[in-house]
């Protein structure tokens, strides 16, 4: 489809001065554009006007504007169905290129920056020239379904249903148990959930359970699990089953790499692989069949909790552990629900009580494992129990290596703290011993109170911790080809949670959020603040599906990737690398795009041998298109070109800051914003080869345990990527230096010069590209 | 390794600290600012943060071994800067008052002293007891009771005789418990600072001479001069109060003393030489009383207004104990003006009860040394005593004629650095 482009250059913010604007007006012209104009006050109302007139007047369908960088003055030039595309000659030209008019060599500067604008004109051009017009995903069934699927009765998915019914959704809550309230309900009083904080509560949890049941649009599933949810978000379909009980809808495992391979490690062969999957998930059905008795949700909240840490039996002997009268929080929670509390051995009222919060001794100050904010509040809360229990004499010790009590909790802390039976002191517990005479000896060392002390007590509590409900079992058990859980969730020791600080609430998989214990340590309150939290994102979850684009984190992306199955070769790699799991695939191994799984990353393009994963507006021919239309000069040795492929999440903006401080790098270099540097594609580091570019360089966010990049693998699949790219490369006899990888944070701006100018120095040492000319 | 020290929190000891005006002792959570703007705590030994949380934990025989709860001079700048509100400074007044109570002796007269209405009983018993005193005393002088005749002579009424008797019987007694108290008072403090526990196992004793020389009159000098209450950051003017009342004190005891010795002595040696009381107002010890009897009201009422200030201010608490000292001084420093101004006057209806309600408030503030407030000159003396005496010894330069260091800092045989 030919369109019809306007071209329009920004004359204003020195542009005019730096470049030969006419200069650039004959490149456009000479590529075929008949509408070229400039404008000294372009992101104006005027300026716009200008370019309105064209697209009314004129019948333009695409338009460039050659100015300030796409980051920045967004909203003036946005013309709704009309492809617009900008190219950045402020940030990426002028403003980081500038010439000083006395410098001896300014001439050659000049020159070297009129090139490097001409060069993103080019680019600009090519790029809107072969894109397609986009068409939002639209979902198979007429609407998508507004129904939320809430896993977990406790206050969290309580607290999400009632949201949800707030915002006049309806939502299924699903609970294992038998009765709604999961450990809220088991309390003898909870941690305050509001002002002043001071005093201990009854559980919230009751009032909750009263709502939701007396709420139309909550159905309540007690003792109920779920067994596979198929599909997609906007039409998952659910199957539900009694709880412990097997079912043929069961999610299916995957293999496992280990299973994957034989007794000498080798891998097993595809049809040896088929058979072990079927042994392995005998009974159950393929993940990809469908259940027409699946109850249908839009999305999913995952609110399945925590578990209480058992300590082994041979775990923490330096604490008695096995001494009847040394116990977890929870097992002494238990004792207090029940009446007066009463030493396990004997049945005697109980007069004092250590709070262990620690147990590592003087070798380790770190608290008991999954212990949390909500640990400490718990040991504050149970020390007070026994004061309401033993008013007159009971003894309340408070142990701890770290007293978390964050935020308003500060209050309740204080409030206990003025109880004078409560006694509290930082100090490292060395040993728990059985005292001879029913109670137990407690030895601190190094406490507050000076030095090393040993106490009395009839009971021990430890302060054992909150183990989210993931860490072994997939509970969302997903029928994905990727399988039925979330990925790598080792990361973050088990809680469900993939960008902790960027994205609360968001997992891996697109349409299920997770809320409350699950995601991390959580006290009640806090629990109720993130239901409300991941309600509110699946119900975005539902409107962007039903508007057609993305749902996370391009939520302005109406495009999905398109696949051209004829050339397939089921080679597996896309499906298996997508970080989301939004593809799964037939008998063959033949892909199926899960759209509104998608993410847009386009990290399965860039895995694609084959090239046949594209966007309409981002594929393997526009950017290689891209990269061939700069222009490399044969013979000049003074006019090297570095390609430089920057993430736009973090590696891009962090260019526009540091062009906006006034900061440069080499002229030489020619950037190509692209979504992910897992969407890079080896073809394109072969044509800025073959072009005779002399290096690429790939700029993308940090990776490992602390990754910080937006579609989780991206920049680890790239790097991976580029070290086999290296090994084609110097089998052609390009040397495998010409392409490395940098990761650069957001506000690590500062650092790109250095990045840029020391890789092109090492290019410069390496000489021109040996295919340059051909 | 030393034993480890068992801790078991006295409950009673911590409701006793929070029931006596250091209600707020809990909300202390170890920042440590009190330590750091006291302009009296020590380096080596800072306080009041310390105190806090053992007085947190109810670890009262740790609390009585700390001099330090005595150098603090309740300025209110910890309690100021406290960003807990956990006011150390009401903590300490109220360590104190219940240390004084601990060492009191017998325990019923310091429980008796404790409340307002006792100390008016207490008034009131002493002014019957002065009443019988002389009427048995009038049998013997054929003077009339409760009125003598003829201008006002307190003398007529009651001469300095059975007024000794009363009065040196209290003494003997309020010497009793006071030495008694400090006696015990040194050996806590000894004991907490780790002093009893020399290589040769005995316990620093020292030799009286040095000691007096060497201790005892620094800490005194420094008292009469209020050099280290001055440093006191909020209480500038409470230092020269207080200073006033010391001073007063101090003149007034004097020629209390040198009319004791004139009228009981000489007088009765030599019966016309001059000596009988009362003196003639250009007398230099009439003088000298009379000065002192100023500085005592004057004194007391610059505390007074200072306490209510800073009451209001919410820079210290005042409790019972507080007031009942102030008014006992007032009034002790009051009637004896208004028994000379009637006797002056001679107004004999009014002149005599108001000398026997004088007499009643002295014999009363006497009485309370050991058991009251007022005791603080007795163990904040000794606290600043033993403070330097405990320096020496530990650094081997005294009590024990070491030649070794004792160093660090003990409690209980264990070090506690």
């Amino acid at each position: 489809m030919s369109k019809k482009i306007g071209f329009y250059i920004y004359t204003g913010d020195g542009i005019g001065e730096a470049l030969d604007i006419d200069k650039l007006v004959e490149v456009a012209t000479g590529l075929g554009l008949e509408i070229v104009r400039t404008h000294a006050d372009l992101y104006s109302p005027e300026g716009a006007a200008m370019v309105k007139q064209d697209i009314d007047n004129e019948g333009v369908d695409a338009v460039i504007i050659a100015g300030i960088s796409p980051r920045y003055e967004f909203e003036i030039l946005d013309f709704p169905g009309i492809i617009v595309e900008k190219a950045s000659l402020r940030e990426l030209v002028t403003w980081s290129h500038p010439v000083n008019a006395d410098d001896e060599n300014a001439d050659a500067q000049k020159e070297h920056v009129q090139e490097l604008a001409e060069d993103y004109i080019r680019m600009a051009v090519v790029k809107v020239q072969k894109s397609e017009p986009i068409e939002p995903f639209k979902t198979e069934t007429e609407e998508i379904n507004q129904r939320i699927l809430i896993i977990g009765g406790g206050v969290t998915g309580l607290t999400a249903a009632l949201e949800a019914a707030e915002a006049g959704h309806e939502s299924i809550l699903v609970e294992r148990q038998a009765e709604l309230g999961g450990w809220g309900a088991k309390l003898r009083k909870q941690v305050p959930v509001g002002p002043d904080y001071s005093e201990l509560i009854n559980p919230v949890v009751h009032d909750l359970i009263d709502r939701v049941n007396a709420s139309d649009k909550i159905t309540v599933k007690t003792n109920t699990e779920v067994a596979r949810i198929g599909n997609a978000p906007g039409d998952f379909k659910v199957s539900l089953k009694e709880t412990g009980t097997k079912s043929e809808w069961d999610a299916p495992f995957p293999l496992t790499d280990e299973e994957m391979l034989d007794e000498s490690g080798k891998e097993l062969s595809a049809e040896d692989q088929k058979k072990k999957y079927a042994e392995k998930n005998e009974g159950r059905k393929e993940y990809m069949e469908e259940d027409s008795g699946a109850g249908v949700c839009g999305a999913v909240i995952l609110a399945s909790g925590w578990k209480p840490y058992e300590p082994a039996e041979d775990e923490f002997k330096h604490l008695a552990w096995g001494n009847p009268n040394v116990i977890t929080n929870c097992q002494f929670e238990e004792i207090a629900k029940k009446g007066k509390i009463v030493r396990p051995s004997d049945g005697k009222e109980v007069k004092s009580v250590a709070f262990i919060q620690s147990p590592g001794g003087s070798k380790d100050d770190a608290d008991f494992p999954y212990a949390s904010v909500a640990t400490s509040l718990v040991s504050l809360k149970q020390a007070k129990y026994l004061r309401e229990d033993q008013p007159e004499d009971g003894k309340a010790y408070v142990l701890y290596e770290h007293m978390r009590a964050s935020g308003q909790y500060e209050y309740f802390y204080q409030g206990l703290q003025n109880d004078p039976g409560i006694f509290l002191t930082k100090g490292d517990v060395t040993e728990v011993k059985d005292n001879g005479s029913g109670g137990l000896t407690v030895n601190v060392d190094n406490t507050l109170i000076g030095g090393d002390i040993s106490l009395d007590v009839d009971l021990a509590v430890l302060a054992t911790g909150m183990v989210p409900t993931t860490k072994d079992d997939p509970v969302v058990n997903l029928a994905y080809r990727q399988g039925p859980g979330f990925r790598d969730l080792d990361l973050f020791g088990g809680y469900c949670d993939s960008n902790f600080i960027c994205f609360p609430y968001e997992t891996r998989r697109t349409g299920i959020y997770a809320a409350g214990g699950v995601r991390r340590g959580m006290t009640i309150e806090e629990s109720m603040e993130d239901a409300a939290g991941a309600t509110l994102k699946a119900l975005q979850c539902l409107k962007a599906i039903d508007e057609g684009h993305s749902v996370h984190p391009r939520t302005w992306d109406f495009d999905y990737p398109d696949f051209y199955f004829q050339r397939c070769t089921q080679c597996k790699r896309c499906t298996e690398e997508c970080p989301f799991g939004a593809l799964d695939d037939d008998e063959k191994g033949t892909p199926k795009l899960n759209p509104s799984r998608c993410r847009r990353c386009g990290t399965c393009m860039g895995a694609c041998p084959e090239r046949i994963i594209n966007f309409k507006d981002y594929s393997i021919d526009i950017v290689g298109s891209m990269i061939k239309s700069i222009e490399v000069p044969d013979d000049d040795e003074d006019k090297l070109r570095l390609l430089i492929f920057a993430c736009e999440n973090d590696a891009y903006p962090a260019l526009d800051m540091a062009a906006r401080k006034g900061l440069s790098w080499s002229p030489l270099a020619r950037i190509i914003p692209v979504r992910c540097l897992g969407s890079v594609n080896v073809a394109w580091i072969k044509d800025a080869m073959s072009s005779g570019m002399d290096g690429a360089l790939l700029l993308g966010c940090k990776f490992g345990d602390d990754y910080q990049c937006h579609f989780v693998k991206g920049s680890e699949l790239s790097e991976k990527r580029m070290a086999n790219v290296a090994e084609s490369l110097a089998s052609l006899g390009i040397e495998a230096e010409r392409v490395k990888m940098a990761q650069v944070a957001i506000d690590e701006y500062d650092q790109i010069p250095k990045i840029i100018n020391e890789f092109m120095a090492e290019i410069v040492e390496l000489g021109p590209n040996p295919f340059k000319g051909f | 390794m030393a034993e480890r020290k068992r801790v078991q929190p006295d409950l009673e000891f911590v409701k006793g600290v929070m029931e006596a005006g250091g209600d707020t002792v809990n909300r202390c959570y170890q920042c440590a600012t009190c330590s750091i703007v006291c302009p009296l705590s020590t380096d080596e030994s800072p306080f009041p943060r310390k105190e806090m949380l053992w007085a947190q934990w109810g670890l009262g025989s740790k609390l009585a071994g700390d001099a330090d709860v005595w150098l603090c001079h309740n300025c209110g700048d910890c309690t100021k800067y406290c960003p807990r509100d956990a006011r150390p400074g009401d903590v300490l007044s109220a360590i104190r008052i219940n240390a004084i109570k601990h060492y009191a002796q017998p325990k019923a007269l310091a429980n008796l002293l404790d409340s307002a209405g006792g100390v008016i009983g207490t008034v009131i018993a002493s002014m019957l007891t002065v009443l019988v005193v002389a009427f048995l005393w009038s049998l013997y002088t054929k003077e009339a009771f409760p009125i003598p005749e003829g201008t006002v002579v307190y003398h007529k009424f009651l001469t300095v005789i059975p007024i000794d008797a009363l009065f040196l019987s209290i003494s003997a007694l309020v010497i009793y418990a006071g030495i008694k108290g400090v006696l015990r008072f040194w050996g806590d403090i000894s004991k907490g600072a780790g002093l009893t526990d020399s290589y040769t196992g005995k316990a620093a004793t020292p030799s009286l001479g040095p000691f007096l020389v060497k201790y005892v009159w620094p800490a005194v000098k420094e008292i009469l001069t209020h050099e280290r209450f001055k440093k006191c950051g909020e209480v500038a003017e409470r230092a020269t109060g207080h200073l006033w009342v010391l001073w007063s004190f101090i003149i007034l005891f004097t020629v209390t003393i040198i009319v004791m010795i004139q009228a009981d002595v000489l007088a009765i040696l030599f019966p016309d030489a001059g000596f009988e009381t009362p003196l003639v107002q250009y007398h230099p010890v009439k003088i000298a009383a009379n000065i002192g009897a100023v500085m005592l009201i004057a004194g007391i009422w610059m505390l007074r207004n200072m306490r209510n200030r800073k009451t209001a201010e919410g820079t210290i608490k005042s409790t019972t104990q507080d007031w009942i000292l102030i008014w006992l001084i007032f009034a002790v420093g009051v009637s004896g003006v208004a028994a000379e101004i009637i006797r002056l006057m001679d107004v004999a209806i009014l002149a005599y009860p108001v000398y026997v309600l004088h007499l009643g408030c002295v014999a009363t503030l006497f009485l309370s040394l050991p058991y009251s407030k007022f005791a603080h000159l007795l163990y904040r003396t000794t606290a600043y005593v033993h403070e330097s005496w405990a320096r020496d010894v530990r650094a081997g330069k005294a009590g024990f004629g070491l030649e070794k260091m004792v160093t660090g800092w003990q409690y209980e045989g264990k070090d506690i650095h």
